[in-house]
Order: C-alpha cells, then sequence, then structure tokens
C-alpha cells in the first residue's frame, strides 16, 4: 500500500513539474478566491464589530420635564423596567443633570451666568434606557408615548442611533454582496481552470496513461495523481492566501484599532478561529478541486 | 490457455470486425495470426487484453473467462498478457530502465523487487549496456527489444505480438523473431499477429489466417497463404 501511495505521490509531482506554468496558473487563481472569501469574511466580522458597538452606545434618553416629582419618576421606571425587551436603565437626578450640564459647559461663562440667573435648577431627571435590540426602542418609545406621561416627558431622543445602524447595515449589506459576487466569480474561474488543467494534463499523457493501462495499472493508480494534484492544489493555495491574509492584517489591524475603541484587532479574530476559519476553506477548495479533476478525468479517462 | 467460442464483434452493421471466430491456442505455443488490414487481427488483440468486449461468443484464458470480465479486474488480466506493438510504445522522457520498471512500478512492485528483476529482463533482450539511453537514442530494432523486455516484466503467460517487425528491416525483424522464440522456449505462449510473409514461413510454427472477420485456415508448421 505504501509503495501505491509514494509512487502515486511521485507520479503527481512529475506531472505537477511538466505542467508547471497551468500548475502555477491554477493555484494562483486558487489564492485569488481564497483570498476574496477572506476579505469576505473580514467584512462580515468588522460589520458585526461594528453593530455591537454602536448597539452599545445606543439608548434612549428620557428627559423629563422639572415639574416631574421623585414619585412620577419612580412609577415610570417601575413601569420600563417590567418589559423583557430592557436590559438596563439608568437614572439620573435633576442635581446630576445640573452638575453633568454645568461641567460639560464650565468654560462658557455666559451660560453659566444665565443659569445663575433662574433662582432654581431649570432641568428633571434624565432615563436612560438600554434594550437588547435597536429596534426595541421603538416599543419603548411608544410605550411612553401615552397622554398619562405627556406632561412629565419633556423629550426623548433615539431616531439618530436607529439611522446610524441602518446605514451600517446598508453599506455592508452591499459590501457583502459585491465581495460575494467575487467569491462566485473566483470560485466559477478556478473550476474552469482546475478542470482544464487536469483535461490538459491528462490529454498530453494520453500515450502514457495507454501505456499504464497497457501494463496493467488500476484505474486508481491512474486517477491517482490527478486526485493528489488537487489535493497539493488546494494545500498550497491555502497557505499562500493564508500567508497574504495575516500579512494584510499587519497593515489593516492598527486603522481598525483607532475605529473600534475596545482593542478588536482581525488577527485575534482569525487566530482565535484559525480552525475553523481555514478549515471551511480548505474543505471548499478541496471539494472544487476534486469536483473539476474528478469531472475531467470522467471525460478523458473513459476506458 | 487461449480458448476462443464463436466470437463475434460487431461496430456497427457496416462495420463487423470478427464473424463467429472459435480456436484454441495451447499453453507454450507459438502461433502466427496472419491476415491483410482489416481482417480482424487487432480486434482480436483488443478481445484479449479486454478492451474491447466481444458482441457475441465467449474467451477464456486459462480457466479464467474474461468474456464479462469486470472493470476492475482488467488490470490483473492485463499483467498476465505481455504486449508488444509496431510503434514500440515507449516513453519518450524516460530511460531503457526507466521504461521497463515503469510496469513494475504501477502494478506496486516493491523497488528491491524492481532492482533486481529489469537487469535480467535487459539481459534476455541483450540491452544491459543501454540501460541509460533515451529510446531517441535507439535504433528501432533496439526500442523493439526494450518492449519486449517491458512485456516481459509480469512473467506474463502470453504474449501477443501485434506487428512487432512492422517497423524494422529484415536484419532488426529477424532479431526480434529470435527473442520471441527464446522466450517461447521459455514456455511462454507467444501470438504473433503479422503480415510478414518471410517471418511467418521462417517460423513453420501453427498460423492461423483471418480474413474479412473469419477464420479461414488454421494449420500446424504452416505458411503465409492469402
Amino acid at each position: 500500500m505504501m509503495v501505491y501511495i509514494s509512487r502515486i505521490l511521485k507520479f503527481s509531482f512529475q506531472d505537477i513539474g511538466r505542467n508547471f506554468g497551468l500548475s502555477f496558473m491554477t493555484v494562483l487563481i486558487l489564492i485569488l478566491m481564497l483570498l476574496s472569501i477572506d476579505a469576505l469574511w473580514s467584512v462580515r466580522v468588522i460589520t458585526r464589530e461594528a453593530i455591537n458597538a454602536v448597539k452599545e452606545q445606543v439608548n434612549v434618553s428620557i428627559y423629563f420635564s422639572a415639574s416631574a416629582s421623585d414619585k412620577n419618576v419612580a412609577e415610570i421606571n417601575k413601569y420600563i423596567t417590567a418589559f423583557p425587551e430592557v436590559v438596563d436603565v439608568k437614572l439620573q437626578s435633576a442635581e446630576d443633570v445640573l452638575s453633568s450640564f454645568k461641567q460639560r459647559h464650565g468654560q462658557s461663562k455666559d451660560i453659566l451666568n444665565a443659569l445663575g440667573e433662574l433662582d432654581k435648577n431649570p432641568f428633571g431627571p434624565t432615563m436612560i434606557i438600554k434594550t437588547r435590540e435597536p429596534g426595541d426602542y421603538k416599543k419603548i418609545i411608544k410605550a411612553l408615548s401615552v397622554p398619562e406621561y405627556e406632561n412629565l416627558i419633556e423629550a426623548k431622543s433615539f431616531d439618530e442611533h436607529e439611522s446610524a445602524i441602518e446605514k451600517i447595515q446598508n453599506i455592508t449589506n452591499r459590501a457583502e454582496k459585491g465581495v460575494a459576487g467575487l467569491v462566485i466569480l473566483f470560485a466559477g474561474i478556478s473550476f474552469l481552470i482546475v478542470f482544464n488543467t487536469i483535461r490538459s494534463a491528462i490529454s498530453t499523457q494520453k500515450i502514457e496513461i495507454g501505456i499504464k493501462r497497457l501494463v496493467g495499472a488500476s484505474n486508481w493508480f491512474i486517477r491517482g495523481p490527478y486526485l493528489v494534484e488537487s489535493f497539493i492544489f488546494s494545500i498550497i493555495s491555502l497557505i499562500v492566501a493564508s500567508a497574504l491574509l495575516y500579512l494584510s492584517l499587519r497593515f489593516v489591524d492598527p486603522y481598525l484599532a483607532v475605529v473600534f475603541p475596545n482593542n478588536f484587532s482581525l488577527t485575534n479574530y482569525y487566530n482565535s478561529h484559525i480552525l475553523y476559519v481555514f478549515g471551511i476553506q480548505f474543505i471548499s477548495v478541496l471539494i472544487l478541486t476534486v469536483l473539476s479533476s474528478g469531472l475531467a478525468m470522467r471525460r478523458q479517462l473513459r476506458v | 490457455m487461449i480458448t476462443v467460442e464463436g466470437i463475434t464483434k460487431i461496430y456497427s452493421t457496416s462495420s463487423v470486425a470478427l464473424r463467429d471466430v472459435s480456436l484454441h491456442i495451447n499453453a507454450g505455443e507459438f502461433v502466427s495470426i496472419i491476415g491483410q488490414s482489416g481482417s480482424g487481427k487487432t480486434t482480436f488483440t483488443k478481445l484479449l487484453i479486454a478492451e474491447e468486449k466481444p458482441t457475441k461468443g465467449k474467451i477464456k484464458i486459462g480457466d479464467w473467462d474474461i468474456t464479462g470480465i469486470k472493470t476492475n479486474e482488467i488490470p490483473f488480466l492485463r499483467r498476465q498478457i505481455g504486449m508488444i506493438f509496431q510503434d514500440y510504445k515507449l516513453l519518450p522522457q524516460k530511460t531503457v530502465y526507466e521504461n521497463v520498471s515503469f510496469a513494475l512500478e504501477v502494478a506496486g512492485e516493491k523497488s528491491h523487487r524492481i532492482h533486481q528483476v529489469i537487469p535480467q529482463l535487459l539481459d534476455i533482450v541483450g540491452l544491459s549496456d543501454r540501460h541509460n539511453r533515451y529510446p531517441r537514442q535507439l535504433s528501432g530494432g533496439e526500442q523493439q527489444r526494450v518492449a519486449i523486455a517491458r512485456s516481459l516484466a509480469h512473467r506474463p503467460k502470453i504474449i501477443v505480438a501485434d506487428e512487432p517487425t512492422g517497423n524494422l528491416d529484415t536484419i532488426n525483424a529477424e532479431e526480434i523473431i529470435q527473442i520471441l522464440k527464446k522466450i517461447n522456449e521459455f514456455g511462454t505462449t507467444i501470438v504473433l499477429l503479422t503480415h510478414n510473409r518471410e517471418v511467418v514461413n521462417a517460423l513453420r510454427r501453427r498460423v492461423i489466417t483471418l480474413h474479412g472477420g473469419h477464420l479461414v485456415l488454421d494449420q500446424e508448421a504452416g505458411k503465409y497463404i492469402l
């Protein structure tokens, strides 16, 4: 068995050497396909991270009027907390709101003077509500838009965050579609190239294949080298594409570090998902190459 | 050794290669099958190595009925029948040694066994001193001797030689026939397909004549008659 395997390996390496140009092109196209898959994967990861980052910052702020009593605020707090969509409710008292306002506008004497003119705190308490999904905010705002609370609530803010999320989602959806198109295109080209590489290899070795048959080589011994070639193409393209990916991540990560405050890095992501990501890619490329070479062999190696 | 019963091979209604051919070749015989182009000689060869299947009839190699042979059994059949062709069918990028060892490599023979067997085979055909040459560096007769050495690699019980002297001059043709006779003396059955009158007449062995797909003559110690 080992003798068979070593001879099959020997013949497949010989074949790659003889058709070096075509083998090189095949690997190149497979690398391009894998890189486009990597790009798609990275876009998805960055999008998810971006949306999570925005979601983290998204909340609904309920600004109570100055006339709202602590009892009113506590009642609304209890009402809101009862919603299953609500994850967290933070309450700022009127005094806290006033002091943070003063801190924010500490440099502006006009504003501070104007505040001093007033004999009482013009701010009411503020309630900051966080929900599981941004879409849940509509429900919360609707629940608070009832006549009983009309005089107690001065303002509710959320709309800007919602449109930010929608924009991110729209941009990434389009980017994903574009990259997915590239993946399909490269997969199609790879299929045709591998198919033609094997077909051309078989066709240039028709005499050799004929002699192999003549001297009693089994079908698997004849087909084996071509299947091994597919495997070798898959391994080489995966190794080169992964090396290029990691190289490009060294340039991308510093930019991501600026955009994402939580030390997010694609390199870390790929490192922690290395088996999953590259396993899926290897299996996909292997299926593609084995299918195309199998089809080429079926057409060319009929007895 | 070889038993053919009522073999017919029809490619299409206008192309019938063999018609109801029956014959028996004993182990150790040296048989010439003669006939003009299109007489069915090549089809007969293809049927023997299961490259084609007969439309009708039965073929047996020893006790093995190969009429409906399964695809995965064909390699084992071909290791029992050594083939020699007019155009030698050598691999131009391989040396003499590699061309012969190739037959053993594809059959999964171990390397040390190959290194042991190849010098013996090259010795039989008188090419020991040319084992490093490429086919293009050899004469036609020498190339055919390489093909003979390769056909012997699996120690076959039968050798089918399809026009082995077709591309050779008289002297080289004679040398090839002498090697085949020597192999036959060791007990290997030789089936020689030829239209070389001199060769057949000089052999004075059994001659089977095919004409238009029919077996028209089967003579012991026969001559080339067409």
